[in-house]
């Protein structure tokens, strides 16, 4: 009797935890963050109430610390079952094997959906002819100019070609206590790597690697690419740009350009709560970077929404990462100041209303997502080198952007 | 069970959780580390490990970056190891002569091993800014030694400076921490029979007091390279490697190589290197200053 009852017990439990799957959805929104409390508060409620049978479970993991965590738990394989995951990550962990390609375990479902995307943010989920997720949420950098600054020498607007840029970034570099040093500089920029240099190497109508992102001899080192690396240094070689570029510590862009130190910065929507935080009074005016050759360009950033390989609940995640994606979530989103990724959303009443994301919608159009390839890290780095090469060392500009192809070729070649 | 096997088994029933604490997250991670090096490692555990014998080391020691890293990390250790001990001991020689205050004063000199690296780091990005940096602001508008700002951090000659000060200046409440315990065991009856002998205190130091701070030297020389080649946060948040990757050492360079590209197998040679040279160091050390001084 006993023993009977033992046995319609276990399958009485085996039973209730068969009908309830639960799926970790691993995240790095900060817990004081409105989307916090709307992913915590609505948007996982409403799916387990239309998906009863799914319980999500969500777990807060910080930026900084979240790379780490994703690297032990890749080789310890125990990784949560979705993952919001920055954009360059992807490929990275897509190459080794750890992230569902999604166009071929939903392939249907994946074709149905794929053209809501916008293109940019979706293609930073391929790798090797498959996509290993979906965008989830993206920004750009657009360039701020200070009002006060500019009516100090006569300008009202902001620049928008390069040629204006690079006038207005002389006049408004300046040395106001006469000590013989520069206390006032036209531009400045966090640093000289890729999210910071696309903008001006697109913009001039260069590239870093080819539309397959298979070739950067004949790229890298375009005739754009070798404008946009000359440009900017007779720009920091005449004073204009700020030390910031180079690591010199100190005032940084945002609240040097709230200080009124810093004429015109590089910076994503994510400036306006950190600048408005500090100094409530600032006023912050934006516009799209300013076009060259190429137009105007800038640099896609984001996070994508990822299932992992090691997951148990592949079909249950999946229900869960198209909810994320859809427009009502993605919308509901935009109230937190989340950017979208959906087609649908760029010309959306939430967008044209919201206070600045207008200017970063109109920049997403002809942003340049960062190659997505595994070995980015390292491109990303011999970028960096050849940029500081030039700008602190004062390497030739074709030199060293040849020798930055010759390197990122090498890196290609350990993934072919 | 005889009476000495079965002390000898308790023994060894003492001795073994520290053992296994040691086996398991020490010795384990050296050997493992070791055979990881022989492979193009994958951080994926169902992907099968490429064999490549000894491929990682042949690169490494053609890899002119490795070699970089390596000369920071040295230049790292000689010029901060000594900086430490001999401002440690100056500080320990003021706070063992029973002024007022020595205690407060011991506190304040410990700080700054007891207070987070990151923390500190940061604040030193902030100090050796090439705008507005106060040590910038002391050098030129106080003292009038430079004419324009020197930039610390974003140039490759000077870059490595505020990592030397930081290290030097974190680690001088330990040297002098460890030289106060050292000079407060010297027997007092030997500085009394010194001075009886006509002593003066220049006397009393080179004679008494350094001869016997000696074991002190050697623990302290021993334990401070071990840490100076352990060099890593400040490197990691103040410059990053940078400029032009002109301050990487054996850590950032190994983090880098494994975390950010994935080369795990050259991580973990770049690990093996780095282990036999502090190890070789350290016995070398061991072995040249072992002599009793008296």
């Amino acid at each position: 009797m006993k023993k009977l009852l033992l046995v319609v017990l276990v399958i009485l439990i085996a039973g209730m935890a068969l009908a309830v799957e639960e799926i970790t959805f691993w995240h790095s929104y900060s817990t004081n963050s409105g989307e916090y409390n709307l992913l915590t508060e609505k948007i996982i409620p409403e799916f387990e109430k239309s998906f009863p049978e799914i319980k999500v479970k969500e777990t807060q993991v910080n930026y900084d610390d979240m790379r780490q965590r994703l690297i032990v738990g890749t080789a310890a394989g125990a990784l949560g079952d979705v993952i919001r995951m920055d954009i360059i990550w992807v490929p990275q962990f897509a190459d080794i094997e750890m992230l569902v390609p999604v166009d071929v375990v939903f392939a249907e479902e994946f074709a149905e959906i794929e053209d809501s995307f916008l293109p940019g943010p979706l293609s930073t989920c391929e790798w090797n002819g498959h996509y290993y997720g979906l965008p989830l949420d993206t920004n750009t950098q657009v360039l701020l100019w200070n009002k006060k600054l500019f009516e100090e020498v006569g300008l009202s607007e902001g620049p928008k070609t390069m040629e204006e840029f690079v006038e207005f970034a002389k006049l408004l570099t300046k040395d106001k206590d006469g000590d013989g040093q520069i206390d006032q500089w036209g531009y400045a920029d966090s640093g000289l790597g890729p999210w910071n240099s696309i903008p001006w190497i697109y913009s001039f109508g260069g590239y870093i690697l080819d539309q397959t992102n298979q070739k950067a001899e004949g790229f890298v080192n375009s005739e754009g690419s070798i404008q946009a690396l000359q440009t900017f240094k007779d720009l920091r070689d005449a004073g204009c740009i700020a030390d910031t570029i180079v690591g010199g510590g100190g005032i940084g862009t945002f609240e040097g350009y709230a200080e009124d130190i810093y004429a015109m910065i590089l910076a994503g929507p994510w400036a306006w709560p950190i600048i408005k935080g500090q100094y409530p009074d600032a006023e912050i005016n934006a516009v799209i970077f300013p076009a060259g050759a190429g137009g105007s360009r800038s640099v896609v950033g984001g996070e994508n929404i990822v299932i992992t390989e090691t997951s148990e609940h592949k079909e249950a995640s999946w229900e869960f990462v198209k909810y994320m994606t859809s427009y009502e979530v993605q919308k509901a989103f935009v109230e937190v100041s989340q950017m979208p990724v959906l087609n649908s959303l760029v010309e959306d009443k939430a967008i044209i209303e919201h206070p600045y994301f207008q200017v970063f919608m109109q920049q997403l159009k002809t942003a340049v997502a960062r190659s997505p390839h595994p070995g980015w890290n390292q491109i990303n780095d011999i970028m960096d080198q050849a940029w500081q090469d030039v700008i602190v060392a004062d390497y030739d500009v074709k030199e060293s952007l040849d020798y930055a192809a010759e390197q990122i070729e090498e890196v290609i070649a350990e993934y072919e | 069970m005889k009476r000495t096997t079965r002390r000898k088994f308790a023994g060894f029933l003492f001795v073994l959780p520290g053992m296994m604490a040691y086996l398991v997250w020490t010795i384990y991670p050296i050997l493992n580390g070791f055979y990881m090096s022989l492979f193009k490692w994958n951080l994926n555990p169902k992907i099968p490990n490429d064999f490549i014998g000894l491929e990682n080391y042949i690169e490494l020691f053609q890899d002119s970056q490795f070699y970089v890293a390596l000369v920071n990390t040295i230049k790292y250790a000689i010029i901060t190891v000594p900086f430490q001990m001999v401002l440690g001991l100056l500080v320990a020689l003021l706070l063992n002569k029973g002024m007022k205050g020595q205690t407060l004063f011991r506190l304040l000199f410990y700080l700054p091993v007891i207070t987070s690296w990151v923390v500190v780091s940061v604040l030193f990005q902030y100090l050796f800014a090439t705008r507005g940096g106060i040590v910038n602001f002391i050098l030129k508008d106080v003292f009038h030694l430079i004419k324009t700002d020197i930039k610390w951090l974003a140039q490759t000659s000077t870059a490595m400076i505020p990592i030397y000060v930081l290290g030097i200046w974190k680690g001088i409440g330990w040297t002098m921490l460890i030289f106060l315990a050292g000079l407060q065991s010297i027997p007092k009856q030997l500085y009394e029979a010194a001075r009886i002998d006509g002593a003066n205190s220049w006397k009393l130091f080179t004679k008494v007091t350094a001869p016997l701070l000696r074991p002190t030297f050697v623990f302290q020389l021993v334990m401070l390279t071990i840490g100076g080649f352990n060099v890593f946060l400040s490197v990691f948040i103040m410059t990053g490697g940078g400029p032009r990757n002109s301050t990487h050492v054996l850590n950032t360079y190994m983090f880098k190589e494994a975390f950010e590209y994935f080369h795990f197998g050259y991580g973990a040679a770049i690990a093996v290197v780095f282990f036999l040279m502090v190890f070789t160091i350290s016995q070398l050390q061991r072995r040249f200053l072992k002599r009793e001084p008296y």
